[in-house]
């Protein structure tokens, strides 16, 4: 394996791309590299290619989850999702880009089993142990969105700038097809440089989790406010971060036997989502 | 060849690209007192500072840190924490504790008064399975003595 | 005077009747109550060197060209290995060694449980090791598993006859009861993970092996290598100066030592094998799930006329069935009990010990089920409990026992229960559960203990023990302290290696301290006698106004001599004591005892449990060290707050593959899952008739009662029965919902 450290983010994105991936903090992709989730002849290290920092709305993709938690511009929800994420070292290594990027936790994803997501015929969870995965969006892949940051960034409407494109957080992801197993749209050799992210009234993050700290969100629930407008989004929910049109939707959640215990969960923490930010 | 400024010493080393920092100091410095407890990000056992930010050594390229200052608890040797540690009998198997005190040292670093709950935010990303906790968070509250 | 004796052993709540050579213990027990060392807090010995890291744990533990080993586990829950080659994997880069089912009996062709040990490699580095397992060729046939213990039993794939016991009529308590409760609870499979992982370093000097491992048991390495590779015991040394947890899992020597020593042998080096966290969460053992299907019978006032239990441990592919029913059988005064005990081989990993292995489970159960009872009757669980107290064991009388005391001092915070319920806010209700502890923890003989003075007037105290945490060695020191008159920092205490001290016991059962702290203080006496001998002479006083104290030897006629002066003379002559273990009071149950408060809060509509108190209070005889005791405690605690709230180790239903292999998805307890006070309350009774100190074990009973505390403190704050473990959300909401249907039909009932 090689290592590259590129200094702009022009020379970053011609390097990536057949068989170069993009290392950030590494808290995500060297684990998988170590179980042989993800192959790379060479790592294009970021770090000082991608912008890092908060310049009031503005977020370089290379900033940390302890800097994002910290900042007082940064929207409540986000600082609180961030807060919620991980651990205090992870925080301070992972990369907002990064963690926008994260793999599934699917534990027979995480363990190699040829399923849906690694381009299998089934999916193994639906039928197995499924009590971490999706109520929503689960026909195919029942996985659930570990990240809750994703889920934050949904409801407070944020834009991404990429090396090649402007886009929103709604077209960053796609449910996994037949013909394609991939769950972002972000192409092997496209960056993610900076991230907008407007400022609400009022927002707030929830999150249900197996322990009070250090656990991905069993469901996490991000609440935005603008005038009268709420917006929702879930975490841990979907292969995807979910958003809710209305606290309703919930009435079309499809749970596995394992999972319907969620929609329980889900429902009470958007009303006091609701609640909190109206 | 990689080049490591560790605990203020500098150091050069063979390593391949894949390395991890925890392996680098560990076998090739002799830095035992980094602990590998699951090797996957997942228990903050090999916790060390690089730049005096906590940061896992387990999945930590060491070509990463080339030329960044790195700590590792034997660079913290005769930090206060450590009699604190002590004092409060905040290990049991000690396993856990270089790893505990050098996420500690970070936190009292940028708050030399933590709260509990402040303690219990920025410890919570090192486990330890005896259940030293309840003094882990007496040794960082009483650190100063 | 060496004896031979007849006598019960107990490990783990396990008996077997042994010959056993002891001697006398000739000591009376010091006076109850703190003594200058004795009784008072005393940081860790070791603890510098542990928090500077520059302890050396097996894991640190590098030898000049050794090797690494990396081993092929079965990936099926039950297969055959039809054909293995080793050949592509022994060309591999830097391989030196490579061995499979053949070559050694812990590596298997018939894989009974996923992650099993088939085949190993060692070479030059892990990496090199792992790339060459990869090339290891294995056609499988695979066969059908069997992964539910229910489906297990029925099938009468059983590890053991079922075990019966009955005492007295239990069909006729039933019948004459008040009231009959009854109910199934459950327990999940719980992983050890020690924060050290099992590992072994064996490296072989001519016919001598020696192995460094982090273990629970230097002599019982000793002896199980010995006698595996036809050795004669001593040929074999064992050394595990730090550890870094065990918890029950390390009290063998592993299939990791003997393939280890085997590739040692083959490579003509040093070679280590050390579990990954991942294998660790396979093959190094658990905490077997049980079912418990319960009946108690009772009289309207609550005393107990009859309880039945039958109970199903889920003990995988193979080892014991640990005495599920123990707290039914002993925990209180019922004339009617009858259990039986089912030993389901399932293609799993195998159990192994578990801090209170069985009785952690078995008091979840019962538990719960005395506060079934107590709400059905509207009676205080405290009470009940009081009512129901066993006064005298069935044929054996108590050594000591103080579990009244223990009630007596819970009740201030049982009072707590009127305001933690008033707290109760929104969706937040509050409560407060109780439950009570039984376990053994009395350790017996033998171990053996030196003590070495020399002319500066500073003692060593030698003995192979391991310390795995528990802050023995600390006790050890204190107890030795005591004994010689001597501060804590005159001692040094040497351990962890066979061939540098005399046997010691495990390190497991609660059993340290009952077990060598006697010896430790014994063989003080023992130098501590030959110290007056010599002050005697040297002042001419009698032997027998002579004490040792603060560093000196007093005579109670005036005089005081530092020790330094008095063994001065010495030169490089030393003072020699040695000690052992005397016998466990014979016909007498040795049993530790407690109760524990514990106050809740729950979200009623998301599920979420928090514990937000915990009073402890245990009664285990004498205490060494009240701080080290409390921290055990605390530790206890924390493990049983894991198991009942969030950890649990999942299968694939289909083809048994661990899912929790990694501590992502196996929930430890972080320092934010801790509750925000414990108080832990140690009666400090010394038993009278336990050894020269009267000090049980703590290593087990503080995690016995916190689970079903808990349960008992969430049906308290919301009417809800939890009974299955762990209390995930799901399982909250899902008791919360049958509670409130409970409700509801009572409110519904008059209408109709
Ligand atoms: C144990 C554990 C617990 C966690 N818990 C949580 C949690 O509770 N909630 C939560 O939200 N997250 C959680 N995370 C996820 C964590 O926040 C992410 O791993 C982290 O933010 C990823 O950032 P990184 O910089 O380390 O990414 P890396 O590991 O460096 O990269 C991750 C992926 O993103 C790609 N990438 C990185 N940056 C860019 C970029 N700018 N442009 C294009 N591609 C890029 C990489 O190629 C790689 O594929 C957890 C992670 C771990 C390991
Ligand atoms: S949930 Fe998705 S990732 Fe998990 S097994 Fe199913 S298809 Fe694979
Ligand atoms: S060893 Fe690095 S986090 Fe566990
Ligand atoms: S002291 Fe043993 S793991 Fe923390």
């Amino acid at each position: 394996m090689q290592l590259q450290r590129p200094e702009t983010p022009e020379a970053a994105a011609a390097a990536l791309g057949s068989g170069s991936v993009a290392l950030a903090g590494g808290t995500e992709l060297v684990p998988l590299l170590r179980n042989g989730l993800v192959r790379a002849e060479t790592l294009i290290a970021i770090r000082d290619a991608v912008p890092r920092g908060i310049d009031g709305t503005r977020i370089g993709a290379g900033t940390t989850l302890a800097e994002l938690e910290a900042d007082p511009q940064i929207p409540q929800a986000l600082r609180e999702a961030c807060s919620l994420a991980a651990s205090p070292q992870l925080r301070t290594m992972g990369t907002i880009g990064g963690n926008l990027l994260q793999a599934t936790r699917c534990w027979y994803w995480r363990l190699d089993f040829p399923c849906y997501l690694h381009g299998g015929e089934r999916c193994h969870a639906r039928q197995g142990e499924h009590r971490e995965h999706a109520i929503f969006g689960n026909e195919r892949c029942a996985s659930a969105h570990p990240s809750d940051i994703a889920a934050t960034l949904l409801a407070l409407g944020a834009t991404l700038r990429t090396t090649q494109r402007e886009l929103t957080v709604p077209d960053l992801y796609r449910l996994p097809t037949d013909d394609n197993r991939k769950v972002t749209t972000i192409e092997p050799d496209e960056l993610i440089l900076e991230l907008d992210v407007p400022k609400p009234e009022a927002s707030t993050y929830l999150k249900a989790m197996d322990r009070r700290q250090f656990a991905f969100p069993m469901v996490g629930v991000a609440a935005a406010r603008s005038g009268h407008s709420v917006r929702l989004a879930l975490a841990g929910v979907a292969p995807i971060p979910w958003a809710l049109g209305s606290p309703d939707d919930l009435d079309e959640a499809t749970p596995l036997t394992g999972t319907a215990y969620k929609v329980e969960i889900a429902r009470t923490l958007v009303r006091r989502a609701v609640e909190a930010v109206s | 060849m990689v080049e490591l400024v560790v605990n203020g010493g500098s150091h050069t080393l063979e390593a391949p690209v894949g390395r991890s920092l925890a392996e680098t100091l560990r076998d090739g410095l002799g830095l035992t007192g980094t602990k590998i407890g699951c090797n996957e990000g997942h228990c903050g056992a090999c916790t060390v500072l690089v730049d005096g930010v906590p940061t896992l050594s387990c999945i930590t390229l060491v070509h990463t840190v080339e030329g960044r200052n790195v700590t590792t608890i034997e660079g913290l040797r005769d930090h206060p924490l450590v009699d604190s540690f002590v004092r409060a009998d905040a290990l049991q198997c000690g396993f856990c504790t270089p790893g505990q005190i050098v996420s500690a040292s970070a936190l009292v670093e940028a708050n030399p008064e933590p709260t509990r709950e402040q303690i219990r935010h920025g410890m919570a990303g090192n486990l330890c399975r005896c259940g030293a906790y309840p003094k882990i968070e007496e040794a960082i509250a009483t650190w100063q003595g | 005077m060496a004896r031979l004796i007849r006598t019960e052993k107990e490990v783990e709540g396990r008996y077997e009747e042994v010959w056993l050579v002891v001697e006398e213990d000739a000591l009376d027990q010091w006076p109850s109550g703190p003594g200058d060392i004795v009784g008072r807090a005393a940081p860790r010995i070791t603890g510098r060197q542990r928090a500077r890291g520059e302890a050396r744990y097996t894991a640190d533990v590098q030898l000049p060209g050794m090797l690494h080993t990396a081993v092929l586990r079965s990936p099926h829950a039950y297969a055959r290995v039809k054909s293995i080659d080793l050949t592509r994997a022994l060309e591999a880069p830097g391989v030196r060694a490579a061995i499979g089912p053949d070559a050694l009996h812990v590596l298997v062709d018939e894989a009974g449980y996923p992650g099993v040990a088939v085949a190993a490699v060692a070479a030059d580095t892990f990496d090199e090791a792992r790339d060459a397992v990869a090339l290891i060729e294995v056609d499988w046939e695979l066969l059908d598993p069997v992964l539910d213990p229910e489906d297990a039993v029925s099938r009468g794939q059983l590890l053991i006859d079922p075990r019966r016991y009955e005492r007295g009529d239990t069909e006729r308590g039933f019948a004459e009861a008040d009231i009959v409760v009854e109910a199934e609870y459950r327990t999940q499979t719980v992983l050890h993970n020690s924060m050290e992982t099992h590992q072994t370093i064996c490296e072989w000097q001519g016919d001598r092996l020696d192995v460094y491992i982090s273990t629970q048991f230097i002599w019982g390495v000793r002896d199980e290598v010995a006698e595996e590779l036809g050795m004669p015991p001593d040929k074999v040394r064992v050394v595990c100066e730090f550890m870094g947890g065990g918890f029950g899992s390390k009290n063998g020597a592993g299939d990791h030592t003997f393939i280890a020593a085997e590739l040692a042998k083959r490579a003509g080096r040093p070679v280590r094998c050390a579990l990954t966290r991942r294998e660790e969460n396979q093959a190094s053992g658990n905490r077997n799930a049980t079912i418990q299907r319960l009946k108690a019978g009772a009289r309207s006032d609550g005393t107990l006329v009859a309880l039945s239990g039958e109970f199903v441990n889920a003990v995988g592919w193979s080892g014991w069935t640990a005495t599920t029913e123990g707290p039914m059988q002993m925990l209180y005064a019922c004339d009617n009990v009858q259990t039986v005990t089912y030993g389901a081989k399932i293609n799993t990993p195998p159990m192994r010990a578990f801090r209170a292995p069985g009785f952690v489970e078995g008091t979840f159960g019962l538990e719960c089920l005395l506060d079934e009872l107590a709400a059905k009757l509207d009676l205080d669980p405290l009470e009940v409990r009081r009512l129901n107290h066993a006064h005298a064991g069935d044929d054996r009388p108590y050594s000591s026992k103080n579990l009244m005391e223990c009630y007596k001092r819970a009740e201030p915070h049982w009072e707590r229960r009127h305001d933690a319920r008033a707290r109760s806010e929104g969706p937040w209700k509050r409560g407060v559960g109780l439950a009570s502890q039984i376990w053994y923890g009395g350790g017996g003989p033998p171990s053996y203990a030196w003590v070495r003075l020399g002319s500066d007037g500073r003692a060593t105290v030698i003995t192979a023990m391991q310390d795995i945490g528990t802050g023995t060695a600390t006790a050890m020191t204190q107890i030795a302290a005591e004994e010689l008159g001597l501060p804590l920092d005159r001692i040094d205490f040497v351990l962890g290696d066979s061939a540098r001290g005399p046997y010691a016991s495990i390190s497991a059962g609660s059993s340290t301290i009952p077990s060598m702290g006697p010896a430790v203080r014994a063989a003080a006496a023992d130098a501590g006698r030959q110290i007056i001998e010599i002050a005697a002479q040297r002042y001419d006083k009698e032997q027998r106004i002579l004490s040792l104290k603060n560093g000196h030897v007093t005579s109670s006629d005036g005089g005081s001599w530092p020790l330094a002066e008095v063994v001065g003379l010495l030169e490089d002559a030393q003072i020699l004591g040695k000690g052992a273990r005397g016998p466990n009071p014979a016909g007498m149950q040795v049993l530790t005892f407690g109760v524990q408060v514990v106050e809740v809060s729950v979200d009623t509509e998301t599920g979420e449990v928090q514990v937000d108190r915990v009073a402890a209070i245990h009664d285990v005889g004498r205490v060494i060290n009240p701080l080290g005791a409390s921290s055990q405690v605390e530790g206890g605690i924390i493990q049983g707050i894991g198991h009942t709230l969030s950890e649990e180790r999942l299968l694939d239903p289909q083809t048994g593959t661990i899912l929790t292999q990694s501590l992502d998805h196996y929930k430890l307890p972080t320092i934010a899952d801790t509750p925000p006070e414990i108080v832990t309350e140690l009666l400090d009774i010394p038993d009278e008739h336990l050894t020269n100190l009267g000090s049980k074990g703590l290593g087990e009973p503080p995690i016995i009662p916190t689970a079903a505390a808990i349960a008992n403190a969430i049906r308290d704050a919301t009417g809800a029965d939890v009974r299955s473990l762990p209390i995930s959300r799901e399982e909250m909401l899902r008791a919360l919902r049958e509670a409130r249907e409970r409700a509801g039909e009572k409110v519904a009932a008059p209408a109709s």
